[in-house]
């Protein structure tokens, strides 16, 4: 909670002592100079992101204000959902307000882009991304990869010991795990949708008939799966690993492994919407967000790293060392409404 | 009560309009404009929602949407939950709120204070923070009060389970009795002890009293709260959410916000919401049906007095009574909020070393964000609650003094009734296609969340509004006429007067629930009038807990401080005694 403030004290020092963040145009490469002057014309914008939550949201912000001085940058944080049918709203009454939209459900892309609703825009940053994510990057650059994160098994350390904790996800199949495990529902989050879809592809809808045995516990978001091991009411879940990070930074008892069958990786593109009120300041936020100081700031809440060269926090892997599973774009747009209905059939909701 | 006919006058052709036109009372276009401002509130957005479920994609005629919605088991299956859900939680809302009612206007018990600001306190707890805390209390594997029984009986586990229909319906109720509470309350303050002390005379007891005379004088406060509480289950998002997918069901709500999904589907969710309208126009009838021949008639201009009943020995076990439903509600939740508010990880319970003000301090002092969030959430909810109370009054009186027909009556009650069972996220949707476009071109303002927010609590302020009308004898302002008053100064000099207990009443009703109104904020608001409530729920999606306990803290703390201090500026008490007459 208190890292925004200090995030923004050290942002602002960073500017005082003239570190990375020293606006002065003649350090910048001619284009974002360019992308720089256009933007101070336009003054503010404003980011629609299910990406971060509101702490990360605020954070990137406050550290694009730092390095951008005279951008405002204003952001709505919200769900997947809600962030898309506002952009929808917006676009209807036409009064565009998200010059930048963010959302953690890739098949929003496909169908804004259908609309006309994204810019095109191929970022000069994109050379610096982590290979291994440029290949789920829109080709046609209507969006681009911004955010990464892991979905993985997550544990109570007072209810779990660390060799006892699931290895891999077939473990949460154990009868021994009965009346312990806690998912999200895929109707309700993208990423347990994408999650759902992988252990289908893993090992066949088996999985979660075998898994309802052991009568799991069905919240909405993948993040309430972090109240209910805070709680106690649950030991052992498929979780992200991001918030259960952050809530254990804080001094609560999580832990998570990585499954040897591969952590869930869930990657999140960002446009530039086509009527943008600001498209060189979103452009520059673009650009900002495949930028060293944007990465180690999300480094901070646990995010993975979407550039090169980043050093990971402290007690996490480095993405090399993890093994990563993630369905092709065309599995997750295809297998998301099947396995809901199939998911509805067998859990009842 | 009819100061006209309407169906003679219609007969009779057109001199006697003629006649009625020169003698039209000024006060019509006040009615007149009351109306106009219904239609634009409450006609427009779901006349717009009519148009959406038979439209599709292209915006042609279309059953399709019909069929989506209730060509399913689970869909149908999911409206009788609600059905149940809504039955029972408003059942339970009146057995636990028209004792309290009672035992706070009528008796002598001790600690009334005490309990009142329990009370408020409920009412002021977001429905969805007060499920978390539930949660916590009794999660069957590792709640509170299941561990403290294990604990107490040497069994395995406890017996309770929130994550069951009787959980939700204990939790919804929790969250709403206090609507019955206040309702019944205000009506049982106007009724006078004459009534009761003839029962008396003529040998019964004060229980016989009670049930046989006192309660039924306020049985359209009841009527109308139970309605309206059976209205708000019915309608809620978050608890169900929390509770009843864990718990393996769907109630019409979760369903809606699953046609929400990907890609949006807001014909079929239109459509669904439908039958909730037919079930609030056969509940209106069943109202009608039940109170229209009698007379409710308590406040006469002839004096009357109140004393209240002596209860003896039985003081006690009514105060138990009004503790155990506080603890259920308020303390019990509110120990939890506070544990996790203050602490470091709530995670690790109760400990020294976890205490903190840390979270407190920075959603305060430290967060923008939350701060003008705060201010928004206040300013908003105070003028929707001006809106929604002004509205309401107009509406009521014209229709209980007949000034509009009583079939145009009919409507108008119906109307101001709509909004509350129309679930807030389609409410939303509904707002957002009639105000966005020219001419209103409110998308973006404050203005079209503070008349949402009017609009979805008119039908509070209107049960308010109506049942406290009805309760003055049109004799006095009859009175007034015959002496040559208009009728607007029998509205200002006799009317308000006697209303304006009642509708310090219905400020707070609609007040409160629209400081934690969360399903149509979540649509309509912009960067610049964030609310608190919206706020609330992005920390719950986030899995913030400590954030979450510490925005709900707050929230209730500076809501119940505004209310007292308004009802101080207002030379009352808090107990809404009358102190003046």
């Amino acid at each position: 909670m208190r890292a925004v403030g200090i995030r923004s004290a050290l942002a602002s020092l960073c500017v005082a002592f003239g570190f990375a963040a020293a606006p002065a145009a003649a350090q910048m490469a001619p284009w974002e100079a360019e992308l720089y002057e256009a933007a101070k014309k336009e003054k503010e914008f404003t980011v629609y992101t299910s990406h971060y939550n509101t702490e990360e949201a605020a954070a990137l912000c406050s550290v694009f204000e730092a390095k951008y001085p005279g951008v405002k940058c204003n952001f709505v944080r919200t769900t997947a959902q809600v962030a898309f049918q506002r952009l929808n709203q917006d676009m209807q009454a036409r009064r565009p307000v998200a010059s930048v939209f963010s959302s953690t459900d890739v098949s929003h892309y496909p169908a804004l882009r259908k609309m006309g609703a994204l810019m095109q825009y191929k970022p000069n940053n994109l050379d610096k991304m982590v290979d291994s994510l440029k290949d789920y990057t829109d080709p046609e650059h209507y969006s681009v990869v911004t955010a990464a994160a892991l979905m993985l098994i997550t544990y109570n350390t007072e209810l779990v010991d660390e060799k006892d904790a699931p290895k891999n996800w077939t473990d949460l199949l154990d009868p021994k795990w009965k009346d312990k495990v806690s998912i999200g529902h895929p109707a309700f989050s993208g990423y347990v949708g994408t999650w759902v879809v992988q252990m289908r592809k893993l090992y066949g809808w088996e999985f979660f008939e075998k898994l309802e045995k052991n009568s799991p516990q069905i919240g909405r978001s993948v993040n309430d799966t972090v109240t209910m091991l805070n709680a106690k009411e649950r030991w052992v879940a498929a979780g992200p690993e991001a918030t259960t990070l952050l809530s254990r930074d804080k001094g609560n008892p999580l832990a998570v492994a990585y499954p040897t069958d591969g952590a869930l990786l869930m990657v999140s593109p960002s446009s530039v919407t086509a009527n943008a009120p600001s498209p060189n300041a979103a452009k520059l936020y673009i650009e900002f967000l495949l930028d060293r100081e944007a990465a180690e700031t999300q480094v901070k809440s646990h995010s993975l790293p979407v550039i090169k060269g980043i050093a990971v926090g402290p007690g996490k892997k480095p993405l090399e060392e993890i093994k990563i599973v993630r369905p092709s774009e065309e599995e997750i747009a295809k297998g998301i409404p099947e396995v809901k209905e199939q998911f509805r059939d067998t859990f009842g909701i | 009560m009819s100061t006209v006919n309407p169906s003679a006058a219609a007969a009779a052709g057109k001199p006697v309009f003629a006649q009625r036109w020169r003698n039209l009372d000024r006060s019509y276009w006040l009615w007149a404009f009351a109306i106009l401002v219904l239609a634009v509130l409450v006609v427009n957005p779901l006349l717009r929602l009519l148009i959406v479920s038979f439209q599709d994609d292209g915006g042609g005629f279309t059953l399709a949407n019909y069929i989506a919605a209730y060509g399913r088991t689970r869909h149908l299956d999911a409206l009788v939950n609600s059905l149940i859900l809504g039955m029972s939680a408003a059942s339970l809302c009146l057995l636990f709120g028209v004792p309290m009612a009672w035992a706070l206007s009528r008796t002598d018990m001790p600690f009334k204070g005490l309990i009142w600001i329990s009370i408020l306190g409920t009412f002021v707890i977001p429905p969805y923070l007060g499920a978390v805390g539930w949660i916590l209390l009794a999660g069957p594997n590792a709640g509170w009060l299941n561990r403290a029984f294990a604990a107490l009986t040497g069994a395995d586990s406890g017996p309770f389970n929130i994550y069951s229909m009787p959980g939700l319906v204990l939790v919804v109720a929790c969250y709403s009795f206090p609507y019955v509470f206040v309702f019944t309350k205000s009506a049982l303050d106007l009724v006078s002890s004459e009534m009761e002390d003839a029962a008396n005379i003529l040998g019964a007891g004060n229980l016989r009293t009670t049930l046989s005379i006192t309660l039924p004088m306020v049985a359209p406060a009841i009527i109308g709260a139970f309605i309206l509480v059976f209205l708000e289950a019915i309608a809620l998002f978050g608890s169900p959410a929390l509770l009843a997918l864990p718990g393996r069901f769907h109630v019409v709500t979760t369903q809606l916000w699953q046609f929400f999904e990907f890609p949006p589907r807001v014909g079929v969710a239109a459509a669904y919401a439908m039958p909730l309208l037919g079930v609030t126009i056969l509940l209106f009838w069943l109202q009608r049906r039940i109170t229209m021949r009698k007379g409710y008639v308590a406040l006469t201009g002839k004096g009357g007095e109140r004393r209240p009943v002596a209860l003896g020995a039985w003081r006690w076990p009514m105060l138990g009574f009004c503790l155990f439903v506080c603890t259920l509600s308020f303390f019990m939740p509110m120990l939890v909020i506070l544990q996790a508010a203050t602490a470091k990880a709530w995670g690790r319970g109760f400990s020294l070393d976890n205490f903190t003000l840390d979270n407190l301090r920075f959603t305060l002092f430290e967060n923008n964000l939350t701060r003008d969030a705060t201010i928004n959430t206040f300013t908003y909810a105070g003028g929707a609650s001006l809106i929604a109370i002004g509205l309401s009054l107009c509406i009521a009186y014209a229709v209980n003094r007949n000034l509009v027909g009583r079939r145009l009556g009919n409507t108008l009650s119906f109307l101001t009734m709509a909004p509350f069972v129309i679930p807030g996220i389609v409410l939303a949707i509904g707002f957002y296609a009639a105000y966005a476009n020219p001419p209103f071109l409110l998308y973006g303002t404050a203005w079209i969340l503070i008349l949402a927010f009017a609009t979805r609590f008119l039908p509070i302020a209107f049960t308010n509004a109506n049942a406290a009308i009805r309760s003055i004898n049109p004799e006095l302002e009859d009175a007034v006429r015959i002496l040559g008053g208009s009728r607007f100064t029998a509205i200002a000099k006799v009317v308000m007067p006697l209303l304006k207990r009642s509708l310090a009443g219905a400020f707070i009703l609609v007040f409160i629930p629209a400081t934690r109104e969360l399903s149509t904020a979540i649509f309509l608001y912009s960067i610049d009038t964030q609310v608190l409530s919206v706020l609330l729920f992005d920390k719950s999606d986030e899995g913030n807990f400590e954030a979450l306990a510490s925005i709900g803290l707050i929230l209730v703390f500076i809501t119940v401080a505004l209310i007292l201090i308004g009802f101080r500026l207002m030379g009352r008490d808090f107990m809404l005694r009358r102190t003046a007459a």
